[in-house]
């Protein structure tokens, strides 16, 4: 047991452990950990197991793992579901949204965010206040008058309600993109993980000539780092699991995302309960990925040796 | 010195610019908008037209159905239940990961695992199992013992407790993270020096965990609170309000007014009114969140 010698005080110390009522509370623990990591998978094997059933075998329920599994089988049956489902065009969709949602939130809150803490106007302390009240104002109660602003959604000038400018962006993209540049809590994020870089290094690039985008590209989005790549997950990831907006602002089917899509397909004919679990799966692949690739890069400081003397 | 000066004033126009394409986002689409909710729902609107002025008619037929009161207290059941169900076992979880020296880093890997899903397929899959016939997960585990299938989501008093379930198991990785992080914090000296001060396991927990993310906590119970008040995805997507409205929330009703029932000035009046309630629990929130800054 010399693993436990190496263990760090917490609630059970070593000397604790070494006791057998200690033992026995510790591999009670343990006991409590392995139903709760069964809880959270079981469900996940449950979907896994029923993608590759047959209609008929899920409907009668009595047997937990499919019979007449083979390999052969199981990529027939991805094939198949991958026919009955017709999500490549939402999944175009949803890649190309993901990647310009992503570009204009980095840009947009990025530079709002470095002028807020780096480049302090008069003035701006009141924008700051507005953008952290903003941050605090339930979103759900807005659904209605959001979707009613896109009916007549105002460009170049914003003379009222029913104005000749305006322009119904309903069926297009722009409410999604135009939402990802309002980012309030982003942009506080961006802000505060820039405060943590020294003045001291803008206002050298600065005497090196460097201009805002310079510093800001060069300098700052490198520098903060962690919190880049967990905006920009949250941004990549975003239109995969977001099925309520597309579903309510997209009448053009053509249009919908992976989410939306899913939560529209399950009365189509073909769309047996097998092939609808695939899709499930087909959909948490790509979240899931995004989340391997960002994990290690969104810990971790990096701002040792930056600044010497 | 003039130069200067036009330089300064060139860099700050710069600095505006910069922070203009964001301003003008926010102001389209938070600042309009709910202003523009609040404005409209004084007014008669026939489908998504504006007609005329009309006081406060929207507000007194909200007020005045039965669906508002069965709303709002669906609603605080969502709340208890998801505070009963929520609270606890990340909180608990955390600390016994944190106690682990055999498979720490497998189980937070599989704890996590549901957080991963996109929040549709999630409740999708649960809908599933919760499903009446003999096809369901948890009619399959009934099956198993001998009984009958059950309707999980057909009762009028449990359904929303069956949907706060889903909404905790998709929703616990995340907190349970949150916890977990705040403990690694915790410094080892503090627990040895209440060890030398003769404080057992449960001391440790009382005297030095808890006092250590108090704070933290608290904030989390009032998000968790604001969060769960505008659910509305779970009763959309598992059981369209059903059945007969048992789990039907507030937000749904938003929703149901606006885009199923065409009453439209009806839900913009019951968004301002959400709106109230929830903005007297943010301004709570704000207040918790400077004494926890304090006290840190």
């Amino acid at each position: 047991m010399n693993r436990f010698d190496n263990k760090q005080t917490t609630l059970l110390s070593r000397t604790e452990l070494r006791t057998v009522k200690g033992q026995i509370l510790y591999w009670c623990l343990f006991a409590i950990l392995v139903i709760v990591a069964g809880v959270t998978l079981f469900p996940c094997i449950w979907m896994v197991l029923n993608a590759f059933k047959t209609p008929r075998e899920i409907a009668a329920g009595n047997t937990f793992i499919p019979e007449n599994f083979s390999l052969k089988s199981a990529i027939e049956q991805i094939l198949y579901a991958w026919d009955m489902l017709e999500m490549e065009r939402s999944i175009v969709n949803t890649l190309f949204l993901s990647l310009t949602k992503c570009a204009i939130t980095v840009l947009c809150s990025g530079f709002a965010g470095y002028v807020l803490s780096k480049r302090r106007q008069k003035g701006m302390g009141v924008v700051f206040t507005l953008v952290v009240w903003t941050m605090m104002m339930p979103g759900s109660v807005r659904t209605v008058s959001t979707y009613l602003s896109y009916l007549s959604f105002p460009f170049i000038i914003d003379d009222g309600f029913d104005s000749v400018t305006n322009v119904n962006v309903l069926n297009t993209y722009i409410p999604f993109w135009v939402s990802a540049a309002a980012g309030s809590f982003t942009l506080i994020l961006f802000k505060n993980a820039f405060d943590a870089i020294p003045n001291t290094l803008v206002d050298a690039a600065r005497i090196d000539g460097c201009s805002n985008v310079r510093i800001f590209f060069q300098l700052m989005l490198p520098l903060a780092k962690p919190t880049v790549f967990y905006v920009m997950m949250g941004a990549l990831s975003g239109p995969w699991s977001d099925y309520f907006t597309p579903y309510l602002l997209l009448s053009d089917k053509s249009k919908y995302t992976v989410p939306a899509w899913l939560f529209v397909i399950e009365s189509k004919t073909g769309v047996t309960q097998n092939v609808y679990m695939m899709g499930l799966i087909f959909a948490s692949i790509p979240p899931a990925i995004l989340y391997l690739f960002f994990q290690r890069r969104m810990s971790g400081g990096i701002m040792i040796g930056a600044v010497k003397g | 010195m003039k130069k200067k000066g036009l330089g300064k004033l060139k860099s700050g126009l710069v600095a505006w610019l910069l922070l203009l394409p964001a301003l003008i986002a926010i102001y389209l689409m938070v600042w309009r908008p709910q202003v523009m909710g609040i404005a409209l729902s004084f007014f008669k609107l026939k489908g998504y037209s504006v007609q005329e002025f009309c006081g406060l008619d929207n507000y007194i037929r909200v007020l005045s159905s039965k669906n508002f009161p069965l709303a709002l207290k669906n609603t605080l059941l969502y709340v208890f239940w998801s505070f009963t169900l929520g609270f606890l076992p990340p909180l608990l979880v955390a600390f016994f990961i944190n106690e682990m020296v055999h498979f720490k880093n497998g189980f937070k890997t599989l704890i996590y695992l549901p957080a991963l899903m996109p929040g549709i397929t999630v409740m999708l899959l649960w809908k599933f199992m919760y499903s009446a016939n003999s096809s369901g997960l948890l009619n399959m585990i009934l099956a198993k013992f001998g009984m009958d299938p059950y309707g999980w989501l057909n009762h009028p008093n449990t359904v929303i407790l069956m949907l706060v379930i889903e909404m905790t198991w998709c929703g616990f990785p995340g907190t349970m993270f949150l916890y977990y992080t705040t403990l690694q914090g915790i410094q080892m000296e503090l627990y040895e020096a209440a060890m030398i001060d003769g404080a057992g396991p449960i001391g440790r927990f009382i005297h030095v965990s808890i006092p250590q993310m108090g704070g933290l906590l608290a904030l989390n119970i009032v998000n968790q609170i604001i969060g769960v008040f505008q659910v509305m995805n779970e009763p959309l997507v598992m059981t369209g309000g059903g059945p007969n409205g048992a789990s039907m929330s507030v937000s749904y009703l938003l929703y149901r007014y606006a885009f199923l029932e065409g009453k439209v000035g009806d839900s913009l009046a019951l968004g301002t009114i959400i709106f109230l309630i929830l903005m007297v629990a943010t301004c709570f929130y704000f207040y918790l969140n400077k004494k926890v800054e304090e006290n840190l």
